[in-house]
């Protein structure tokens, strides 16, 4: 086990470094223009720009400034903001948002997790009938409409039905944080009802729940222990990749309802050239969802004993 | 079945002993009748289709809103190419004159609705050909030829891990916002997934025996692929690229939302919602009527995306 993850752990730190150069070599493509403030670039002359980029080093051989920054890397330097803060270590600026879109995720992820697996749940032992298609209507609906509209309906039912306020203001962070929160469980309450559903009907399925049934369990006993129990495992799997993942935010929630969390950040970093703020944010990225992976896949071996990371075969 | 049998008890009686071996006369008919040699496979996939009635409906729902959308733009009172914003008849409700009302500018909102809706359909469309014929082609390789699973498996990954919108954004400032761009690159990163679930399988299939044995007598890589291997993979590719266009006309409208999908000059869903953002909450026929046409859109592709693959997969034949 310590082997393995010591090998995955070196794979992933190799696959992160990838992804980080792939960035930064993209962000190289950007003009260089986008590294002033709007100020500066009325103030300054083409000289003065120039010595500014000199002295920041964004003139020198892109495999030099590459070298450079593996090196600032390593020193975990990652830098200083330049047009969202100007001169604020990138940490500080991520550290003060990504709270505010990890506590709404978490308080979403439980919510999804709970109505979800119940719409499942429910949805099996209703196979058929009329609330298996009101279940599966609410699934459609929400897979295939766009999400924006999906998130405008909301809006307009809260805030006109509901009198819920229609943007998050920090002033008053508890009901205006609702419709963030639906909005963001939409989608994952569906994700979790159709898997749950179908793995349910899968395993009820099978020969040894017939088994159960001779033996003369009661249904709930069945639904609980053998289903449940068994059915839960695939979905196990993604639980920690979700929860690492509420600390990315969600960029079109966050934006829709005005959230001031870590989804619109690195748009605006991209869109304002604060080259640092997006390498740091990609590097999070990364590395959260390919923990999230690994975590995942740990966790699905404690729930079921049955599966082994380590060993032939098995592997997916 | 009845033929058969009536045509089994006249021979019956007709039978003595010494007829009982002979040599049947060579018929065509009945050699025929051997194994489903009637069996066409484009054809099962059309009766299976046009018997779910519900699947039927609602492809001619699609296929008439999309008539529809061309006829709206041709009887609306203006043109999309010549509207002039005019802040006086801003926020006009629907009306004789303005079907949809006017949005804040004072634009009549029917033609930007109906064009769009012709922006979004067409733009998810060439998107899911595209992703369709460049995933195919890479999943069949990437599944077939060894050598090559490890490198695209790498090259998957990577692309993969970097978040979409850091592209687009990338793309949308270095390159410029157009309808072409963004088909190109949403091509350029939808491919992916279906490539993915083409590999995963032509890898259950590549090592059958029937393929087995193909290879021995010499069969070509590509004939393998194209014969053997592929026509398993039609229900799972419909599938794909049925969710595709519901997936591809969200992903454009929450970038355009974003302002880094298409630009302002060609209007589509996300471009409507956005100006429509600050307004909506107190003119909401400015979200109703887009969304109501985009959703019956979306959904009933999906819903005849799914039958129609159930149609298509060979083991729900014969």
């Amino acid at each position: 086990m310590v082997k393995y993850t010591v090998k995955r752990l070196l794979q992933s730190i190799v696959t992160v470094l990838i992804i980080v150069t792939i960035v930064f070599l993209l962000l190289r493509i950007l003009p260089t223009d986008y590294y002033f403030t709007e100020e500066q670039l009325m103030k300054f002359t083409a000289q003065q720009k120039e010595e500014q980029l000199l002295a920041a080093g964004l003139l020198d051989p892109i495999p030099v400034q590459l070298f450079n920054y593996y090196g600032d890397l390593l020193r975990l330097d990652f830098g200083e903001s330049r047009r969202i803060q100007n001169g604020v270590p990138v940490v500080e600026v991520i550290g003060k948002k990504f709270g505010i879109s990890m506590k709404m995720g978490i308080i979403s992820v439980g919510i999804s997790i709970v109505i979800g697996v119940a719409l499942g749940i429910f949805q099996t032992r209703h196979k058929d009938k009329i609330g298996d298609t009101v279940g599966t209507c609410y699934t459609v609906f929400v897979n295939a409409v766009p999400h924006l509209v999906s998130y405008s309906l909301v809006l307009i039912f809260g805030s006109r039905v509901l009198g819920l306020p229609s943007m998050y203001s920090t002033r008053n962070p508890g009901p205006s944080s609702v419709l963030p929160i639906v909005c963001l469980s939409l989608g994952s309450i569906a994700w979790y009802a159709i898997w749950m559903r179908r793995y349910m009907i899968d395993e009820i399925n099978k020969e040894y729940i017939k088994l159960a049934r001779i033996k003369g369990l009661s249904d709930k006993q069945i639904m609980v222990r053998h289903v449940l129990r068994n059915a839960y495992v695939p979905l196990a799997q993604y639980l920690p990749g979700s929860l690492m993942l509420t600390i990315a935010g969600s960029l079109l929630v966050e934006k829709f309802f005005s959230v001031p969390g870590m989804g619109p950040l690195l748009t605006d970093a991209i869109n304002r050239y604060d080259t640092n703020v997006v390498q740091t944010l990609v590097i999070l990225y990364s590395a959260l969802s390919i923990l999230g992976v690994f975590l995942g896949d740990v966790l699905m071996m404690l729930v079921d004993p049955r599966i082994r990371l380590t060993g032939e075969g098995g592997a997916r | 079945m009845d033929n058969n049998n009536t045509a089994a008890k006249v021979e019956e009686e007709v039978i003595n002993e010494d007829e009982l071996f002979h040599f049947v006369e060579y018929s065509p008919e009945a050699a025929e009748m051997i194994g489903y040699s009637e069996y066409s496979y484009w054809k099962s996939v059309f009766q299976n289709f046009f018997k779910k009635k519900a699947a039927v409906v609602l492809s001619i729902v699609f296929i008439s809103l999309v008539v529809f959308s061309f006829i709206a733009l041709a009887i609306g009172h203006y043109n999309f190419a010549e509207l002039v914003p005019d802040t006086t008849k801003g926020f006009i409700s629907p009306n004789s004159e303005y079907w949809f009302g006017t949005d804040n500018l004072g634009r009549d909102y029917w033609c930007q609705v109906w064009y769009a809706t012709q922006t979004s359909i067409k733009l998810s469309l060439i998107v899911a050909i595209g992703e369709g014929i460049l995933g195919v082609i890479v999943g069949c390789l990437w599944g077939y030829i060894r050598q090559l699973d490890r490198v695209i498996t790498e090259i998957y990954n990577v692309i993969n891990s970097i978040p979409t919108i850091l592209y687009m954004t990338i793309i949308a400032l270095v390159i410029g916002q157009s309808f072409t761009i963004m088909a190109v690159s949403l091509i350029l990163f939808n491919w992916l997934v279906m490539a993915r679930n083409v590999r995963n399988l032509v890898l259950m299939y590549r090592d059958r025996e029937y393929n087995l044995a193909s290879r021995t007598l010499g069969t070509p890589v590509w004939r393998i692929l194209l014969t053997n291997i592929l026509p398993y993979l039609i229900s799972v590719i419909i599938l794909r690229l049925a969710l595709s266009i519901p997936g591809t006309i969200s992903l454009e409208s929450t970038l355009s939302y974003l302002g880094i999908g298409l630009g302002i000059e060609t209007p589509s869903l996300g471009v409507l919602l956005r100006n429509a953002r600050t307004f909506f909450l107190d003119y909401p026929y400015l979200l109703v009527f887009p969304a109501v046409i985009v959703s019956v859109v979306t959904i009933t592709f999906y819903l005849v995306g799914n039958a129609f693959s159930d149609a298509s997969d060979p083991k729900n034949h014969v």
